[in-house]
């Protein structure tokens, strides 16, 4: 009795063997429609599946109709692709020079306020983003910097910069200081030590920020959108313009698979690369 | 001997100013960026706004009217709504998932993929699988015919562009169940099983095992990703932009058509809009964790 009880806690029970698949197909259930939406030559309601595929209407549509709208130049799918790729990039590269010092302090030192500091780290965490992101357009509307890269590529910091020092705080942590000493001991200087000792070590943690940094850049809609002031599209600005009237027909549906491909090859790339405690971390409590 | 005076050297310095250099670009960066933000809404909602010609600081015009019309506090009822359902929602379902992944069961490592899905991708995509999805011409209205229950879409319920908002909510809990699974999960594999093991053989059901051992355990994990997806549904934008139910609209795409009339004059009112945005986050995540903290306070963690 007290061993099936153990049994019970260790292994899943029906509920949970049920749950699980539930939500496995409440998560990946939606994109099946969004893949025949895009297949589809005919699909009329209330039709499960399309009475008539692309292929067999290949005659009249070079390419499924959804995929030959995306492909071409009138999506703009190539220009919100680069303007994606390029702003996170830069992001990340920011993000991690002015993380990666504060990661150490905050990793390894003890100071004053030191509670109240992490806080503030957190802040953008939990500051409603359309207000600070409408502020910030009034202030850079000022400074010419609306509607710049410069301008959205600032306001990314915001939701990055969290992350990226939770992030690289927990790498430090896990890294002793005594290889460093040992290379002061050999005579190495401090920029020695550092470019080849410490970032090697930090390398694994390092590159996890910053996959994690581009991620959430290139997922950001709301700052590009407000602070972009349409002249500068990203896939997310992209997809919104292109269901804001709240039907999704098939070229739509194409360019949410496509919208949807960053983040898929990054997690199919890398699944560990999403650090637990950059997310288990509490607030300064 | 010099290696002694390199390492002393190192240690005997005063740590402060460069302990304050490392600190200061990310400390730069966010306190610019906030001040100014915050210094800016403040005051051009008090009437502040000279390149429109309007300068009558300090006038509390904009918030009298903003506040004395009862749209306003329909929209925030909306927002506080939408915000809370889906956050309570996926804080339960987040809970059951985590509870579930820490078990060992043939496919783990493939689940562990998929359930980080949502996570991954822009909360635009959400809304589009929503359209398809949820639609009154959506899947689910076509399954329903298939199996006989409607014979027209308007006979569907309507789930997206309604006030009830359960478009938004759904769009939210699908994009924050795996955040908040993944702040308790994490949570749950640093405890470890020895405090449930221990319960369970002194005879706690299963029960009184998850609400007075697990729970205060994972508690700390709930707060900060609950926080964070509360506040992120405040202020959000889009979802309820394109899934809402139109007029009255959520505080955030009432500021936005504020700040997009051709009335400029307009963007004081949507800056107290966008104050009054920033003034309810932060009450309700004081008293939460002021809340939070009081309990921790009770149980001699903190």
């Amino acid at each position: 009795m007290a061993i099936r009880r153990r049994n019970d806690r260790v292994n899943l029970s029906p509920f949970q063997k049920f749950y699980l698949l539930v939500a496995g197909a409440v998560i990946i259930g939606p994109f099946v429609p969004l893949l025949i939406q895009s297949f589809a030559f005919q699909w009329d309601w209330p039709n499960v599946l399309p009475s008539e595929w692309w292929w067999s209407a290949r005659t009249r549509a070079r390419l499924p109709q959804g995929w030959d709208y995306v492909l071409s130049p009138y999506s703009r799918l190539l220009e919100a692709t680069v303007n994606t790729v390029a702003i996170g990039l830069v992001v990340m590269v920011i993000c991690l020079a002015i993380c990666l010092p504060a990661a150490r302090v905050l990793a390894r030192e003890k100071f004053r306020g030191k509670n109240g500091f992490e806080f503030f780290l957190s802040l953008p965490l939990i500051v409603p983003e359309s207000a600070i992101g409408i502020a910030l357009l009034m202030i850079f509307i000022r400074l010419g910097l609306a509607g710049s890269y410069a301008g959205i590529i600032i306001a990314h910091l915001i939701p990055t910069i969290p992350y990226m020092i939770r992030m690289l705080t927990a790498v430090y942590q896990g890294l002793g200081r005594e290889f460093e000493e040992q290379a002061y001991i050999l005579g190495a200087s401090r920029w020695q030590t550092l470019r080849m000792v410490t970032l090697p070590m930090l390398m694994p943690g390092v590159v996890a920020g910053c996959l994690f940094t581009f991620l959430v850049s290139t997922n950001i809609f709301l700052l590009t959108f407000f602070l972009g002031q349409g002249r500068i599209i990203t896939l997310p600005t992209l997809l919104f313009s292109k269901i804001s009237g709240g039907t999704l027909d098939a070229s739509a549906a194409g360019l949410t698979l496509l919208v949807s491909l960053p983040g898929i090859i990054l997690l199919i790339v890398s699944e560990r690369f999403i650090k637990e405690e950059a997310f288990g971390k509490g607030f300064g409590a | 001997m010099t290696i002694e005076h390199g390492l002393t050297q190192g240690k005997a310095e005063p740590p402060s100013w460069r302990l304050l250099l490392e600190l200061a670009p990310i400390t730069l960066v966010l306190a610019l960026l906030f001040g100014a933000a915050t210094v800016l809404a403040v005051a051009q909602s008090l009437g502040f706004a000279p390149w429109y010609g309007i300068n009558t600081f300090p006038d509390f015009r904009y918030f009298a009217a903003l506040w004395g019309s009862g749209i306003f506090w329909v929209s925030l009822g909306l927002t506080l709504y939408y915000s809370l359902v889906s956050t309570i929602l996926a804080l339960v379902l987040a809970v059951l998932l985590s509870l579930a992944l820490i078990k060992a069961f043939p496919g783990k490592g493939l689940y562990k993929y998929i359930y980080k899905l949502p996570l991954m991708i822009p909360y635009t995509v959400g809304i589009a699988l929503a359209v398809i999805m949820l639609g009154n011409g959506g899947m689910m209205s076509r399954l329903a015919a298939s199996i006989g229950l409607i014979s027209d879409p308007s006979q569907f319920p309507r789930i997206l562009n309604t006030h009830a908002g359960w478009g938004i909510i759904a769009v939210y809990v699908w994009k924050q169940t795996p955040f908040i699974t993944l702040a308790v999960y994490a949570v749950l594999l640093g405890v470890g099983r020895e405090t449930d093991d221990a319960a369970a053989i002194l005879g706690a059901n299963r029960f009184q095992i998850f609400f007075q051992v697990t729970l205060p355990q994972i508690l700390p994990g709930i707060v900060s990703s609950t926080l964070i997806c509360f506040s992120f549904n405040l202020g959000a934008f889009e979802a309820p932009f394109i899934l809402g139910g139109g007029f009255p609209d959520t505080l955030p795409v009432v500021a936005w058509r504020y700040f997009n009339d051709a009335d400029y004059t307009l963007q004081l009112q949507g800056m107290a809009t966008v104050v009054s945005i920033g003034l309810v986050a932060g009450v309700i995540l004081f008293a939460y964790l002021a809340v939070y903290r009081r309990y921790e306070r009770q149980r001699g963690r903190a």
